[in-house]
């Protein structure tokens, strides 16, 4: 308990900035003296699936060969009827608006049952190959049964799940590592083409959503995967293919995305896809600028280049200083 | 000493204060636009992202000075070595410069002070690195002294865990100096000192009168209680005692009081958490939880006591239990220890980073590229069990 909190509170009654009812009524709350282990407990659970699938998942590739596969596999389908019995039996069932589970641990169970499902699929393609060579399709049903989970349960974990196998099925690792490391484009250059327009579908899809109000809360995770993975893949492309004068094309997608996430985190309120917009803008706008003085013999003006560099980076300050501010003012209005 | 105008420092707290008011609901968003508007107040960024956004950009305007300056002292002076010699005063008086600038604008934790704060601190380091040619209680020492000074002047958290940092090397170093005894005390007299401080700055904390000390304060005592964990882990003397000392570990053998150390590796982080349950005190409990998972991945470094998938799976069952019926217990208080969400100080941040965790553990990865491997199929969960096993 914080006893410089109860002061501040104290000095927003004596300056008039609150009432004396809400004082009273502040106060009151304060001396029920909660300390409240929900997000702790939360965690907790959140944990305990991800142990135990991650052991369940060891414990399945390391022991491929020695306990019998029928073994294995019923066991594991035990698991998956059982969490999936709790999950419908409390479920309300589907509904369009967001829903929530009156026992938080239910939440986690769905969490555990899809993992499980992940698992017990790509085990059953490995050993026995229902879809024989289809490998696509061994990650499209996984998919497919996520996106059912988070629709009907309305799990946001779930549904990230369900995109990176969406990902996954054009040919792209979108897990927040591979991103950043950046592993996809390098060996392939089509897969680019593939990521925006990925991005793309998943910016009408939350489109459509909007119009029939199916789960609009889902939106700003789909506009997440969206914004990184059009961005990156365009800046790649930008960095690596730009002898062809094919990069100008990426430069024009790049825009225009930055352009429409630029409307759209206004209209979400939602800054980190600001932020990241302005990020990723202004690291193709840096690569834009030396793609055009690339011609310039630097050898001659690099001390100049050294002088201007502190002005062109207050520039910057100034000018993100302008458009966090603009936002800020904008979202409060 | 505090650059800042104090009346905009209590106003800081004020503006907090309302702000976690309206987000528990007690004030609406007028009224708190209201206060806002009311109280003169800082330039400072509240979110993290857009804070370290301006960290970076703060980073690359310090780096370009410098590289100017670089430049004009490496083509300008006669001799290089000279110009080499104080290249680094010269950056960390930029990195002053810059923060006064900064701070006498009213920016106060906008990222771009951060920069410029921290920027002077490393190069302090780095200048009194040169200048002795790399003695390290020396180094330790004047950062300890600059981070302080930059705390007490900007109010910097940050600089404050760097003096934190820089002065138990201190401590480390200094024991070194004194000789072969004093280093094989070295985990008895950190535990002392850091218990010694944890109370000292609990005291403090208690009499305390200016709000803007208090977070201060506060990060200095928590991190006497995790410095004071690590003093007493068997791990961590064990392997520091083979690093910094040179002690071979013969197989058979065990350090000096690997009793004692075992024990408190132990009790320590148990204690930890029945006093935070009990004082309410959310830091510490967290402390308490990380320590115990620092001291079980102890115990599975030294002896594997089950195959780590078993463990894992187990480890997750267990976990669920007792989470279960925690929450079934306390389902139902109204008042004290609950599940009930805090209306005013919730930590919901961590739970909104779930959805990242699991798309960076269970991600669903192309198999295209390597069907030989069903490493590919069901995702992170056959690989990611490293980082996982602390737990």
């Amino acid at each position: 308990m914080n006893k410089f909190d109860d002061q501040a509170t104290k000095a927003l009654l004596e300056k008039n900035l609150i009432t004396e009812n809400q004082y009273q009524e502040i106060t009151s709350y304060r001396n029920l003296n909660i300390f409240s282990l929900n997000a702790e407990l939360k965690l907790f659970l959140y944990l305990s699936i991800l142990l135990f699938t991650s052991g369940i998942g060891v414990l399945i590739y390391n022991n491929i060969d020695s306990i019998g596969h029928i073994a294995i596999l019923s066991l594991l389908l035990i698991v998956i009827g059982v969490c999936f019995y709790f999950c419908f039996k409390n479920s309300k069932g589907f509904s369009k608006s967001e829903t929530t589970f009156e026992h938080p641990v239910l939440e986690y169970l769905v969490l555990a049952a899809n993992i499980l499902t992940c698992i017990f699929i790509g085990y059953l393609q490995f050993q026995y190959q229902p879809f024989g060579t289809h490998y696509g399709l061994a990650t499209l049903i996984p998919t497919v049964v996520s996106f059912f989970c988070a629709y009907y349960f309305d799990n946001k974990s779930v549904l990230t799940i369900a995109i990176t196998g969406l990902a996954a099925y054009v040919g792209l690792s979108v897990s927040p590592q591979d991103l950043v490391n950046n592993i996809n484009f390098h060996q392939d250059q089509t897969l680019s083409y593939s990521a925006i327009v990925l991005g793309v579908l998943l910016i009408l899809w939350t489109i459509y959503s909007n119009r029939i109000q199916l789960k609009t809360h889902f939106n700003i995770i789909y506009l997440t995967f969206a914004l990184h993975i059009i961005s990156i893949a365009t800046i790649s492309s930008l960095l690596e293919y730009f002898e062809q004068g094919i990069w100008l094309l990426f430069v024009v997608v790049l825009a225009a995305s930055s352009y429409y996430f630029y409307k759209i985190s206004h209209e979400l309120k939602a800054i980190s896809l600001y932020v990241f917009m302005i990020i990723y803008a202004y690291i193709g706008l840096n690569i834009f600028i030396v793609r055009i003085f690339e011609n310039i013999d630097f050898s001659d003006v690099w001390v100049l280049f050294i002088m201007i560099l502190p002005v062109y980076f207050i520039g910057s300050i100034i000018m993100f200083i302008k458009l966090i501010k603009t936002f800020n003012k904008e979202i409060a209005a | 000493m505090i650059v800042y105008d104090k009346n905009l420092l209590d106003n800081l707290a004020l503006v907090e204060e309302a702000n976690s008011l309206e987000s528990a609901g007690f004030i609406n968003k007028e009224q708190r636009n209201l206060i806002k508007k009311e109280l003169p107040a800082f330039k400072r960024q509240s979110n993290i992202l857009v804070r370290i956004g301006f960290f970076l950009l703060g980073a690359f305007l310090y780096l370009s000075i410098c590289g100017v300056i670089a430049l004009l002292g490496l083509t300008g002076s006669n001799s290089e070595h000279t110009f080499l010699n104080i290249c680094c005063y010269i950056f960390a008086a930029v990195g002053f410069a810059g923060a006064e600038i900064l701070a006498n604008n009213k920016y106060y934790s906008h990222g771009l002070d951060d920069a410029f704060i921290l920027g002077a601190i490393l190069n302090i380091g780095f200048a009194i690195a040169i200048t002795t040619e790399g003695y390290e209680l020396q180094i330790a020492i004047f950062t300890a002294i600059a981070s302080f000074v930059m705390y007490r002047r900007y109010l910097h958290l940050l600089s404050l865990l760097v003096f934190c940092l820089a002065a138990s090397a201190v401590l480390f170093y200094g024991m070194f100096e004194l000789g072969e005894i004093a280093k094989s005390f070295l985990p008895f007299v950190v535990m002392l000192v850091s218990a010694g401080f944890y109370f000292f700055t609990k005291r403090i904390l208690n009499t305390l009168k200016q709000s803007y000390y208090y977070n201060g304060v506060l990060l200095t005592n928590s991190f006497c209680l995790i410095l004071f964990y690590l003093s007493c882990n068997y791990f961590v003397v064990r392997e520091l005692s083979v690093q910094l000392l040179g002690n071979e570990i013969l197989p058979g053998a065990d350090i000096p009081f690997a009793i004692f150390f075992y024990a408190f590796t132990f009790i320590v982080p148990v204690v930890y958490l029945v006093q935070a349950l009990k004082t309410k005190d959310r830091i510490m409990l967290w402390i308490s939880f990380l320590a115990i998972g620092f001291s079980i991945y102890t115990i599975r470094f030294y002896y594997s006591v089950l195959p780590i998938e078993v463990a894992l799976t187990l480890g997750g069952l267990v976990l669920f239990t007792i989470a279960y019926f925690s929450i079934k217990k306390l389902k139902d208080n109204e008042a004290g220890l609950t599940f009930k969400p805090d209306r005013i100080n919730n930590s919901n941040a961590i739970l909104n980073a779930e959805a990242l965790i699991v798309a960076s553990t269970f991600g669903i990865k192309p198999e295209v590229k390597a069907p030989i491997s069903p490493m590919e199929y069901g995702g992170g969960g056959f690989s990611g069990g490293g980082s996982e096993g602390t737990f």
